[in-house]
Parts: structure tokens; sequence; C-alpha cells
């Protein structure tokens, strides 16, 4: 009895840590509906520590080819995320008009981005970290850097 | 009951394992970033008060950002000025003549069209701008006679700069053909809350204001 008891512990103590390590970084979250008769509607969510191991587990030649094309866009990539980091809860941009709503915000850390219009609705949850995350790996793939 | 308190001896490693797991996240929450100073650009339509652009920018992360950039016209957070747009005037010198100046007004130009006044007052410089149109979308758009009349009523444009002399020099500190975007900005944050742009025009309002609040109000 004693013995499924520690065994029952080790075993909720082994996951809880694991639960807390995979969700340490947040969560990405992408929704998009097309507002029309065949329009797609995708939602995911994904722990963002899975994309960061991803990206670290990823044999170097998989991601040569994407960081040379990001190259030119990965210094401001990474000076951005680093940025918003500083600032976890911050309203940066919002458009509005009549049918259309654009809405970039910083919200407990997470990147908030939200479109919603008259044929689609995105919404994307990204936190900084995990943007940070990226453009490291990334350069450190991209040859010549 | 021996058991117990060993279970519980167990138990307290791990809780404060993932009590530590999860504290950075919520320490990085807490951060505050009240004491920064905030770029805020808002654009409102007049006709249609649902039309709005906010844009609110930390000059932190703008400092940060812009050297980052490589583009055309802008690098290092610099921006190059077709020289052949400057061949006619010596911009440095101008500003610089300016700079030494006292205070005072140095160009009033009062006209049908356009009313321009350019001056310095406290170490700022003011740049008010009124253009005089008259209204003709009325009068275009119904052909009658009353809006015809009406068109002839000048219904103005307003652009009001204020510029503090620090950023100004900033701005020219890169050189010949280059603004100093970077310095124009840090100068701009040391100078503390202050509106910089103003528009009212018929379709839309501008305003282009600094301050410590990262909300816009």
């Amino acid at each position: 009895m004693v013995f499924l008891a520690k065994a029952a512990l080790g075993l909720g103590a082994t996951m809880a840590v694991a639960g807390a390590y995979v969700f340490q970084e947040g969560v990405i979250r992408v929704d998009v509906d097309e507002n029309r008769a065949d329009g797609s509607h995708v939602h995911f969510w994904v722990p963002a520590t899975t994309v960061s191991a991803a990206l670290r587990l990823a044999p170097r030649h998989c991601l040569e080819d994407t960081a040379t094309k990001a190259r030119p866009f990965l210094p401001v990539l990474r000076e951005i995320s680093k940025e918003l980091e500083k600032y976890p809860n911050a309203e940066l941009v919002e458009v509005q008009d009549w049918t259309d709503h654009v809405r970039v915000a910083m919200v407990n850390g997470k990147l908030e981005i939200d479109a919603v219009g008259n044929d689609e609705v995105v919404h994307v949850r990204l936190p900084a970290e995990t943007i940070r995350h990226v453009a490291d790996r990334l350069e450190d793939a991209a040859p010549g850097i | 009951m021996n058991q117990s308190p060993r279970g519980l001896l167990g138990f307290l490693p791990t809780t404060a394992l993932v009590a530590c797991s999860l504290l950075p996240p919520l320490a990085t929450a807490q951060t505050s970033s009240n004491s920064e100073e905030w770029i805020h650009v808002r654009v409102e339509s007049r006709e249609d008060k649902t039309k709005t652009v906010r844009v609110n920018v930390p000059v932190e992360m703008a400092v940060k950002v812009l050297p980052a950039i490589k583009n055309k016209n802008l690098c290092d957070g610099k921006v190059h000025i077709d020289s052949g747009h400057l061949d006619d005037v010596d911009l440095h010198t101008m500003l610089d003549a300016l700079r030494i100046a006292k205070d005072g007004e140095y160009v009033t130009v009062q006209s049908k069209e356009d009313d321009v006044r350019v001056a310095k007052s406290a170490g700022f410089l003011y740049i008010h701008v009124t253009e005089k149109k008259p209204s003709d979308k009325a009068a275009k758009a119904t052909g009658d006679k009353d809006s015809a009349a009406k068109s002839t009523t000048a219904k103005e444009s307003k652009v009001e700069v204020k510029v503090p002399m620090k950023v100004v020099d900033a701005l020219l500190s890169a050189g010949k053909d280059e603004l100093n975007v970077v310095a124009a900005l840090r100068a701009l944050s040391a100078n503390g809350d202050m509106e910089l742009v103003s528009v009212k025009d018929d379709d839309n309002t501008v305003r282009v204001w600094i301050d410590s609040k990262s909300v816009a109000n």
C-alpha cells in the first residue's frame, strides 16, 4: 500500500514537473475563421516550449534554408522580441474602421494579434519569449552570421 | 503515521521545484514600464468617428529596433536624404543659425491660400501652417446654387509642429544628407511629456505626442 502511494506520488510529481516545464513558456494559439460557405476554420494551440525544443532538436541543414530567407529580418525580430518582453501589458497598434478591426497588443507577456473583418477573423497569441527563441535559433542556423 | 511526515518531506522539494519553475513568468508579468516614455500617434476620421488608428510605441523600443533595420534609406537608425533635395539649402547652417539666434518669429507668411509661421521660443521650434481652401465638396456633390455659395467659404487645414531645439540638433548630428532618428528619439525622450504634431483638416485629425503613459487617452 505504501509502495503504491509512493509510486503514485512519484508519478504525480513527475507529471506536475513535466507539465510545469512544458507550459512554462505559455501556449501558442492560432484561430482562423473564414466567414463564407466553404470557408476554413483553423483552431490550434501548442505549448510554446515544444516550438523552442523542436528548433533546438531540428537538424541544422533543415533550418538553413529558412534561416537564409529570413536573415534580413532576424536582427529586427530579435530586437523586437527582446523589447516586447519588457512591456508585458501594452496596446501597440489599433486600427478600426466600419468593417475591420486590427489590434496588436502585449497581454501578460504574450503578443496578441487580432484581425476581425467581414470575411475573416484571425486571432494569434504568441509568447514574446518564443519569438526571441525562434530568432536566436534561426540566427544560429543562418550561414554567414 | 510514521510515513506521513516522510511523504510530506519528499513532496516539499517537488512542490518547491514546480513553484520555482512557475515564478519567472509571473515575475516578468509584474515588470512595470510606467517610467518609460511612449510615442503616441492617433488618427481619427472627422466624418466617421469609428475610423481610428492608434499607435503606441515605447521610445526605448524604437531606439533599439531602428538600428537593426537595414533599408534603402534607413540604416543604423539614420535616414539618408537624397542629396538632390538639399542642394539648394544648407540645412545644417540654417538650423545652426536658428539655434544661436534669439527667440522670435522668423517666418510669417499671410496670404489668401496659406498662413505660415515659423518661430523659436524657450528652446522650442514652432511651425504653424494654416491652409485655407474652399470646400467645393458639397457644391460638386449637389450642384445647386446654395452649395455653390457655401463653397466660397474657406475651410482651414491646420498643421502645428512643436519640436525642442535639442531634438533638431540631435536629428542633424549624423552629418550632411542624413538625419539621426535614433539620437532625435533619445533627445525627445529626455525632454519629457509634450505634444509634437497636430494636424486638423476636413477629413482627419492627427496627433503625435510623447508621454509616460503606455495607453493613449
